[in-house]
């Protein structure tokens, strides 16, 4: 049993008067303490897949368990990064990151809450910023807030929805370094487990122990892939290995297949 | 900023020019009370040159000095039309210095009028909000009886709250308790509407991100729909406090004992013009005042966004 069961998960939807299948038979496991990366072409189902975890929509038919029982909404043990609209505008860095830890940690006091929102703007590098609207920050800045808050929680689980999508390239390097040195810790404490949604092939290599590999029409899994890769990782020497390219590649025809099925075949250079 | 740019203004040439021509003959038969005239406009002057010495930014400075510089060249052509011109019928266009003297000396009666007229305004407003805000949040998540209710309010809220009035009189014992009705009315449906169409257009990823913290409903309705709604419950806000004023000076008018209205209508019926426009410009200010005080709070509260 892992962390995490998903098992023979269907999702059917009905947009526009047409039902349609999202997720076909999913089924995977997270052990405690992984990072997987759920990966895949837009339309294979991976988001709505992390909804379905997160809790805020429904499924069809299968069911997810965690620590062996079936979840059914949203749930204190996980806690979410969206690629969107993670807080709240209307709350400065630290009020957001303080709001999170009032819903899990009721017995802290304001002081003790606002200290340890502090404490955890100071690890994604947001001293500076604490009291500036989301409006008044970055996007990059707006996902460090939204990561500080989801570490502060405290939660077993951490679940991402393309979290550096809409974040520009060198700003996204950045912000997967950060996020794999919070989440390795310095060994004292245990990982959390990670599901990290992505169409970014090389953030999933350089993040995550396991890669799902989603396909579309309908949603399902292509196949599960291990990451060969050694911890800690460092980026500029992991990509300079022959074994990396070669991964990479194994991935890259894996991923693309996939999208030159869809629209035609032979007629696709990639 | 050089002393050029702060002091050689245009507004300061027209503050000599004002003074200047208090010195040219009166022209009219009754008192015209030049000295009041003098005295608010050095008080205004003064004023003028305290700020351009204070204020940093040029902007704000011209602004300010702007705004003033029509003030005096509405009262040099004010000035100009009566008491020294006497172009106009003086008994029905007073002149500038006989407005000032008599605000002076109405000045008790004026403030027990404002007290009036501001404290219906206050109570009927903030009556229709601390009812209209809770029930348009509750109304506007509950999605299939915020849908009734938006019809609803929109029938109801079209009907000029102003013709509430006589029933309004026939079914409450005192003027006061009509105004406030009359009031609450006209506050309460542009409150509800902006309440439930902001609660009904709150970002749904808003809303996910909110759920996924496992908030409870409470804090769902009060910590994350409340404000993120905010935006458009002002602007119901904003157009319950327009309609307020226009609603309770014309009510004050109809059936009052006191207010600004009730002041405006007494004298002007008496053919006191004087007074007349004293009370118009009284409302002016109460009216630039409550608006200023509103914005602020606005701003306070929505400094969070762009």
């Amino acid at each position: 049993m892992g962390k995490i069961d998903i098992r023979h998960l269907t999702a059917d939807y009905v947009e526009k008067n047409k039902s349609f299948t999202a997720l076909s038979d999913v089924s995977f496991s997270v052990e405690t303490g992984e990072f997987v990366s759920v990966i895949g072409s837009s339309g294979c189902g991976k988001s709505t897949l992390l909804s379905i975890l997160e809790g805020i929509k429904p499924v069809t038919s299968g069911e997810i368990l965690i620590d062996g029982e079936p979840i059914h909404g949203t749930g204190s043990e996980r806690g979410v990064v969206f690629q969107h609209y993670s807080l709240f505008p209307w709350m400065t860095a630290r009020k957001n990151v303080a709001f999170g830890i009032k819903q899990v940690k009721k017995d802290l006091s304001k002081k003790e809450r606002l200290e340890l929102a502090d404490q955890f703007l100071d690890k994604v590098g947001l001293e500076d910023f604490k009291n500036k609207y989301p409006s008044q920050l970055s996007g990059g800045m707006q996902q460090r807030v939204a990561i500080a808050r989801a570490l502060a929680m405290d939660t077993d689980i951490l679940l991402m929805d393309e979290p550096f999508g809409a974040i520009d390239a060198k700003n996204r390097t950045i912000l997967q370094e950060l996020l794999l040195k919070l989440w390795e810790g310095d060994g004292t404490q245990e990982k959390k487990t990670v599901v990290f949604v992505t169409h970014d092939i090389d953030e999933s290599i350089l993040l995550s122990d396991k890669i799902v590999m989603m396909t579309a029409n309908p949603g399902r899994v292509a196949k599960e892939i291990p990451v060969p890769f050694e911890r800690p990782r460092n980026r500029a020497e992991l990509v300079q290995t022959k074994e990396y390219g070669l991964f990479r590649n194994e991935l890259m025809s894996l991923f693309y297949s996939d999208i030159a099925g869809k629209i035609g075949g032979d007629e696709v250079v990639l | 900023m050089t002393w050029k740019k702060r002091y050689l203004k245009v507004t300061n040439f027209l503050f000599i020019i004002l003074l200047l021509l208090q010195l040219l003959p009166d022209q009219v038969s009754k008192e015209p009370h030049t000295s009041y005239l003098v005295w608010f406009v050095v008080g205004v002057e003064v004023l003028v040159l305290i700020l351009s010495t204070v204020i940093k930014k040029q902007e704000g400075l011209n602004l300010f000095t702007d705004i003033i510089g029509f003030l005096y060249g509405l009262l040099i052509v004010w000035t100009l039309a009566t008491a020294k011109g006497n172009w106009l019928n003086p008994a029905l266009f007073p002149t500038p210095g006989q407005v000032f003297y008599q605000f002076v000396e109405d000045i008790d009666k004026i403030l027990v009028n404002i007290k009036s007229s501001v404290g219906i305004i206050l109570e009927g407003y903030l009556l229709a909000a601390a009812v209209a805000i809770p029930l348009g949040l509750f109304l506007g998540w509950g999605a299939r009886l915020g849908s009734a209710a938006t019809y609803i309010s929109k029938f109801l809220g079209a009907i000029p709250p102003i013709v509430y009035i006589p029933y309004g009189i026939a079914l409450l014992p005192t003027f006061r308790s009509v105004a406030v009705f009359v009031i609450f009315l006209a506050t309460f449906w542009p409150v509800l509407a902006g309440t439930m169409s902001g609660v009904l257009n709150v970002e749904k990823r808003l809303i996910d991100s909110a759920k996924v913290l496992n908030v409870n409903k409470f804090t769902m309705l009060f910590s994350v729909i409340l404000p993120a709604s905010l935006p458009q419950i002002f602007i119901g806000c904003n157009q319950g406090l327009g309609v307020s004023f226009i609603l309770l000076t014309s009510a004050e008018m109809i059936g009052a004992r006191d207010g600004l209205g009730y002041y405006v209508k007494q004298y002007s019926d008496f053919g006191d013009y004087t007074r007349t426009i004293v009370g118009l410009l009284v409302i002016g200010i109460v009216v630039v005042v409550i608006s200023f005080l509103f914005n602020k709070l606005q701003n306070y509260l929505l400094r969070w966004k762009r």
